[in-house]
């Protein structure tokens, strides 16, 4: 057991592939997915229905940043992590948000969950 | 002339009257009485009176009342002698003229030695007199002119005895008239000058040649004195020589001054020879002259013991190509006396090796009838024209540069305005040149860039060294440049700053480059990171528990090769927009030939992104057509139809995929990996929805969605 189960998790990810196994992965830790979004508006309003406990936030959208998204979440105090495949969090953000780098491993997307929960 | 009684005449009466009537000279015969018993006819004559008349005549009435009071006197001092006396005076003849008389009065004796009167004789003497005081007067003007004249006269006889002397000569040779009179003019000349001066003297004395030299006279004091005397020999009315006269000038001072140049004249030519200058003097009548010794080297010839050399043997080492000019330069100054200052060529005598020479000439001009000389001084100054040459190809050279360089080159002064610019910085700026010159370099950029700029330029005022830093600055046009300026001070010979040099080159293109490359890798990286997650995703939904190995390995080739077949074309395409229906051909080319295909609809663009995720979606749908739908029978047939659609509010794609010919459909019982790709990636992906319907007659696939971006 991860001690995950349960865990409601935003996903906002623009590459369907991608969206779909980070789906998987979170359903075989016991996580149910919110979303997963794949463009920033969509994603603005998933974080704004409050129906998750955790996010993670893809930070590239096709162009665009996931940075409102985030601002959101840190705002209303909702711990989210971002996953990317390059680089540093955007600008704004430092260490106190986890960083999940692609390609996605399951071990990292626990451990960052687990941090998320204070853990 | 007092009458004495009668008494007899000398000798026969008559025959004295006779003698004396026929003298031209008034004679008269006195008794002791003093009267006169006799006169002759020239004494009447002078009278001219009677014969008995000038008896009782009284000649006191015709005495020159000058003469008066001296002819009475000396005539009664002469009679009471007893002796012969004479008398001179001026009497007033019958035609009232005055005349000089000399007259003699001799006593008369009788027998016994009795004193018994006097007779006497009187001869005109008026043209000897008037004569002589001419000539007195005539010696006491010239005495006078000589006496004040600034010149020296002396007179010496034939042997050199000093006769006569004026004071001048007495001044300048420092004896005095009595002691020049004892001495000759041998004893008062230098020795030295004598050898030259007894030559001349015996000739002019021996032919009556006149000369003129100069020599020294040793005055009384042992001083020394030079004079410039003119002789000549002085004849007496038979043109025979009794004298020589010399005009004598004092020329000490003259001497001195020369002696002075001359010496001066020396130093500055050992000076100048010292400092590698030649000195020459040509004599203008001979054409030939005394050359220093270095001048000789200098023309590469040998030196020689007597250093003269002539101007055609010059004239014959200037190098053939300045010869005329150099001629000429020098024939105007001997004729017109305009100095002379020329650069030419000469080629050695020795070595024949070309040297460039300067030349100062002047010619110089004698009061007297010495001939003009020409005198001057030459240098080498080949190595000083080879640096103006080099100097010359260098400022050419760094003109050529200045003017052809891409670089930009700019010079301002230390308050920043531009001094000089060159045609790169005219061409890239947009300003003419009129419009940059003198003007501040902060009309050419934005405040902040003026900033980083001064900035820069301070550093180096206070440390000196140069700056290297990239400006941006503006165009004419208003475009932005990006330059990069290395710029230095120029110093001036105290090291203070005089002006700022910069260089520039346009970085523009480069940074635009460069921030463009940055952004391609980091796409690059993004898109290396994306498309491993992408094959990640592929792999772990191919790769299910549920699938056998050899048929997830198939569909996962058949996955990564539709994957890498969208990749090929966004490459071919640079990952811009690209042809839909192209994405969709290429998707379904490994699944059957062209013709089973219809495909319908225009030619829309869509973003890479978007098109990865259509390729994967179409390969999916063709899978499943090639495993149980159209595909899987030789007549099968798939329809692929889109069109924009244009009603209410922003634009939609409306696509179908419509398969006939195949088998009867059922829907499956499991919904994998393709459904869901299609269904739920495709659908996020387009922000629309995509609906797959299992019909019997064959599979229907339909999407509606907002037109994709880039496919306006």
């Amino acid at each position: 057991m991860s001690g995950l189960e349960g865990l409601r998790v935003l996903v906002v990810e623009d590459e369907p592939v991608v969206a779909m196994y980070l789906e998987d992965l979170l359903e075989a830790l016991g996580c149910q997915t919110i979303g997963p979004a794949s463009r920033l508006a969509d994603g603005l309003a998933l974080a704004e229905e409050q129906g998750f406990d955790v996010a993670i936030l893809d930070i590239n959208l096709g162009g665009e940043r996931s940075t409102p998204i985030a601002e959101t979440l840190r705002a209303r105090g909702v711990p989210f992590a971002f996953a990317s495949g390059y680089g540093a969090p955007p600008e704004g953000f430092g260490d106190e948000v986890p960083m999940i780098e692609k390609p996605y491993r399951e071990a990292q997307v626990a451990a960052a969950l687990d941090r998320l929960l204070g853990r | 002339m007092i009458e004495a009684p009668a008494e007899p005449l000398p000798v026969g009466e008559d025959e004295f009257r006779l003698i004396a009537d026929s003298a031209p000279v008034a004679v008269w015969v006195t008794r002791l009485d003093r009267r006169r018993s006799f006169v002759n006819r020239a004494y009447v004559a002078f009278l001219g009176v009677s014969y008995a008349e000038a008896l009782e005549f009284d000649w006191r009435r015709i005495i020159h009342p000058d003469d008066a009071a001296r002819l009475l006197a000396e005539s009664v001092a002469g009679e009471v002698s007893l002796q012969t006396f004479e008398l001179e005076g001026r009497y007033r003849n019958a035609e009232g003229e005055w005349r000089w008389l000399h007259s003699t009065s001799q006593p008369r004796r009788d027998a016994e030695g009795r004193h018994i009167g006097f007779i006497g004789v009187a001869h005109d003497v008026t043209e000897a007199k008037t004569a002589e005081l001419a000539l007195r007067e005539r010696e006491a003007q010239l005495s006078a002119f000589i006496s004040q004249t600034t010149a020296g006269f002396a007179q010496v006889d034939l042997e050199g005895r000093f006769t006569l002397v004026n004071d001048r000569f007495c001044d300048i040779t420092g004896w005095s008239q009595e002691a020049l009179m004892g001495m000759t003019m041998q004893q008062i000349t230098h020795p030295d000058d004598l050898v030259r001066n007894v030559p001349l003297f015996e000739r002019a004395v021996r032919d009556g040649t006149p000369y003129t030299h100069e020599k020294r006279y040793i005055r009384r004091d042992g001083g020394i004195v030079w004079v410039n005397n003119s002789v000549a020999v002085i004849r007496r009315a038979n043109g025979e020589p009794f004298g020589v006269l010399a005009v004598t000038l004092d020329v000490t001072q003259r001497r001195e001054s020369e002696e002075a140049l001359r010496k001066s004249e020396e130093t500055l030519r050992l000076a100048t020879e010292t400092a590698g200058m030649a000195t020459w003097e040509l004599d203008l009548e001979t054409m030939e002259g005394a050359w220093s010794p270095n001048r000789f080297d200098l023309l590469g010839m040998a030196r020689r013991p007597d250093a003269r050399g002539s101007f055609e043997e010059w004239i014959e080492r200037v190098h053939p190509a300045d010869r005329e000019r150099t001629r000429e330069a020098a024939l105007c100054c001997f004729t017109e006396g305009v100095p002379y200052t020329i650069e030419y060529r000469i080629l050695r005598a020795d070595d024949g090796a070309e040297r460039w020479l300067q030349s100062h000439g002047n010619r110089i001009d004698y009061g007297d009838s010495r001939p003009s000389r020409f005198v001057g001084v030459s240098f080498d100054v080949t190595a000083r024209k080879r640096a103006e040459d080099e100097l010359r190809e260098s400022e050419t050279r760094f003109r050529t540069i200045f003017e052809q360089a891409n670089d930009f080159l700019i010079t301002t002064t230390l308050d920043n305005r531009v001094t000089s610019v060159n045609p790169a910085v005219v061409e890239a700026i947009g300003y003419d040149e009129g419009e940059i010159l003198g003007h501040s370099i902060a009309e050419f950029m934005d405040p902040d860039q003026f900033a980083i700029s001064m900035d820069a330029f301070n550093r180096k005022l206070q440390h000196g060294g140069s700056t290297r830093l990239t400006v941006r600055l503006r165009a004419k046009d208003g475009r932005e440049l990006i330059w990069e300026v290395n710029s230095r001070l120029s110093l001036d010979d105290q090291g203070q700053p005089v002006a700022l040099h910069a260089i520039g080159r346009d970085m523009t293109e480069a940074k635009r480059a460069e921030a463009h490359l940055r952004l391609l890798i980091d796409e690059l990286n993004h898109r290396v990171k994306n498309t491993l997650a992408i094959v990640q995703g592929i792999a772990q939904q191919s790769f299910k528990d549920d699938v056998p190995p050899r048929q997830a390995r198939a569909a996962f080739e058949g996955r990564l090769a539709a994957l890498s077949e969208a990749h090929n074309l966004l490459t071919r395409e640079y990952w811009s927009l690209v042809s839909m229906r192209q994405i969709i051909e290429d998707a379904l080319r490994p699944h059957g030939e062209a013709c089973r295909f219809a495909l319908d609809g225009p030619d829309l663009m869509i973003l890479p992104k978007t098109a990865i995720s259509l390729a994967l979606a179409i390969h999916e749908l063709a899978t499943n057509a090639v495993k149980h739908g159209a595909l899987s029978r030789p007549e099968g047939r798939i329809a692929v139809r889109w069109q924009r659609l244009r009603a209410e509010g922003p634009a939609r794609l409306s696509m179908r995929w419509e398969e006939a010919g195949g088998p009867a459909v059922s829907a499956p019982s499991r919904r994998g990996f393709g459904t869901r790709m299609i269904e739920r990636g495709l659908a996020a992906e387009l922000g629309g929805s995509v609906k797959i319907e299992f019909r019997p007659e064959g599979l229907v696939c339909v999407v509606d969605a907002p037109l994709p971006e880039g496919a306006e």
